[in-house]
């Protein structure tokens, strides 16, 4: 049995690992090549948590980056967008998404841990509260409830809950729109000496990302009126043929306005 | 000379990391000892080398001058590849995806649990019986605003106790997943010994004492085999030896009493 990736609207996590298969499928002759057939779900009908046929679902039911794509192979459910891309990088043979150098190879991980813990939270935050917050209160009561009985992690549950009920605070709010504006200024100090891409090279650093911040230049232009080289480099990403391959899977005219619930704000510094 | 330098605290969490992975591969290292109850994290010295205050930070010198890395996996990842000596990641594509994921797991989601525990009965009570005017001075100089509200929380006692309960439930879940993971492979994600053992192993030897409820021969068998296998290694002992307090010592006992 070939593997089949779940994915939602290219956005977010669900971009990163399109993008990163896009890139690695034009490096090896298609992604067919690579044995992976890609299968649109709708996350906010909680259709990622009732994947037929799973015997290893440890890494779904207690993924932490919250609705992201979920690859199966053999049955064994796999997660975590960015780990996703370097496993697609790697079964390609090395597909040019990661450097060789050892250091930049760290840089890059390094890089991706900080923005997946720090950006990915609040942008998820900030764009389920302006567009997936609606979508999700008007589900009925039973259809919710029939979602939320489905989700095995308690935390990702109540990230749910608090869309549905609207309890999400001015404080996370304004703690996100920093979170946001911090990464805006660590692109912009990165890409200052006028290189092309973050780390030098391109790599998953760029895909990650971008598939977190694209969604947010839409959402808080104001965040990246003072970094032109930002703004420059987010064209630079959509302008890549892998990255609008994926982007041209949407099924929504705006796929990067396209929010499901993502990973945990950081509860330990 | 490997031209590595090492700011660690005690051979455990976050500092065990890179401690143990450079003695895997045979690395050695200068050993610079940073007392984190004594906010050695926060002088000007060790801000100088990672302005965070997080430790473990590692330098690495050499033709190209000297590179400062942080972040404890990230580090292990880059000692595995820049250094000869055994493998630390397995070559299939799926092993090393499932070594990320669990060392994502740890680091950001069981880990943290583990770290407000200890920090409101241990770190905490060591550190609240100093002169108030001094403890505040200190976590006035603590970069990171999310550390220092951490710190604030551990010498007044304010963990909340739902914040608490929070913890307490998902160390107790996270250890029933890590029994099971063991169940199915002799290491943690797949069947060699890894960069995820060295991660998990920092942060799980004391749970049989510190846990003895959740952990221990007769609830968690496959953990507490594989904790033995793991503790075995010659780099582990030479790693524990490092420790400058007995905490390494006191593990050392329980591992030697299971069989
Ligand atoms: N993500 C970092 C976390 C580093 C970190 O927070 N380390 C803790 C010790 S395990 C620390 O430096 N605490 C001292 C403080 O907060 O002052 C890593 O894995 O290296």
């Amino acid at each position: 049995m070939g593997a089949v990736l779940y994915h939602g609207e290219p956005n977010g996590a669900s971009l990163t690992v399109l993008a990163a298969l896009a890139e690695a499928g034009a490096e090896t002759g298609g992604e067919a090549a690579l044995g992976i057939t890609c299968r649109p779900i709708d996350l906010l009908a909680g259709e990622r948590h009732r994947i037929p046929g799973l015997s290893e679902r440890v890494a779904l039911d207690m993924g932490i980056e919250g609705e992201g794509p979920v690859l199966v192979i053999d049955g064994e459910a796999m997660t975590e967008s960015v780990f996703l891309a370097q496993y697609i990088d790697e079964l390609a043979g090395g597909a040019g998404l990661q450097p060789a150098d050892s250091h930049a190879h760290w840089e890059m991980m390094m890089w991706c841990r900080q923005i997946t813990e720090r950006l990915s939270p609040a942008a998820a935050l900030l764009g389920n509260l302006a567009s997936s917050q609606a979508e999700i209160a008007a589900i009925g009561a039973a259809d919710f409830a029939g979602i939320t009985a489905s989700i095995p992690s308690d935390d990702l549950r109540q990230r749910w809950q608090a869309l549905h009920d609207g309890t999400i605070d001015a404080a996370q709010v304004a703690d996100s729109e920093a979170k946001v504006a911090q990464a805006v200024a660590r692109c912009e100090g990165q890409l200052a000496d006028g290189r092309d891409w973050l780390m030098g090279v391109y790599s998953i650093a760029d895909i990650v990302t971008f598939s977190w911040l694209a969604g947010m230049e839409l959402l808080r232009p104001e965040a990246f009126a003072a970094a032109p080289k930002t703004t420059a480099w987010l064209a630079r990403v959509q302008a890549r043929p892998a990255v609008a391959a994926a982007l041209a899977r949407a099924t929504v005219s705006e796929p990067l306005r396209a929010w499901a619930p993502g990973p945990e704000i950081n509860r330990w510094g | 000379m490997s031209g590595i330098a090492l700011y660690h605290w005690e051979p455990n969490a976050n500092s065990g990391k890179p401690m143990l992975a450079l003695m895997e591969k045979g690395v050695s290292f200068d050993s610079h000892y940073i007392d984190m109850l004594q906010f050695d994290q926060h002088k000007p010295g060790y801000l100088a080398i990672n302005p965070q205050g997080t430790i473990p930070a590692m330098t690495h010198s050499g033709a190209w001058g000297t590179r400062v890395l942080t972040e404890s996996t990230a580090i292990m990842e880059y000692v595995n590849e820049e250094f000869a000596g055994p493998a630390l990641m397995p070559a299939d594509p799926r092993d090393r995806w499932r070594i990320r994921w669990w060392m994502k797991f740890m680091d950001q989601w069981l880990g943290p649990s583990f770290s407000m525990i200890g920090w409101n009965v241990f770190v905490g009570p060591m550190v609240r019986q100093r002169d108030p005017a001094e403890l505040d001075a200190a976590i006035e100089r603590i970069p990171l605003p999310e550390r220092r509200v951490a710190w604030r929380k551990a010498i007044s006692g304010q963990f909340g106790e739902a914040e608490m309960a929070e913890s307490r439930r998902r160390v107790a879940l996270g250890i029933g997943l890590l029994e099971q993971e063991l169940g199915k492979r002799a290491y943690v994600g797949s069947d060699q010994y890894s960069l995820a053992d060295i991660n998990i192993f920092n942060s799980t030897y004391s749970l049989p004492l510190s846990q003895p409820d959740l952990a221990g021969k007769d609830r968690t068998p496959n953990i507490m085999r594989w904790l033995k296998r793991v503790y075995q290694r010659e780099a582990v002992q030479k790693t524990w030896a490092m420790g400058r307090t007995d905490l390494a010592h006191r593990y050392s006992l329980i591992m030697e009493g299971i069989d």
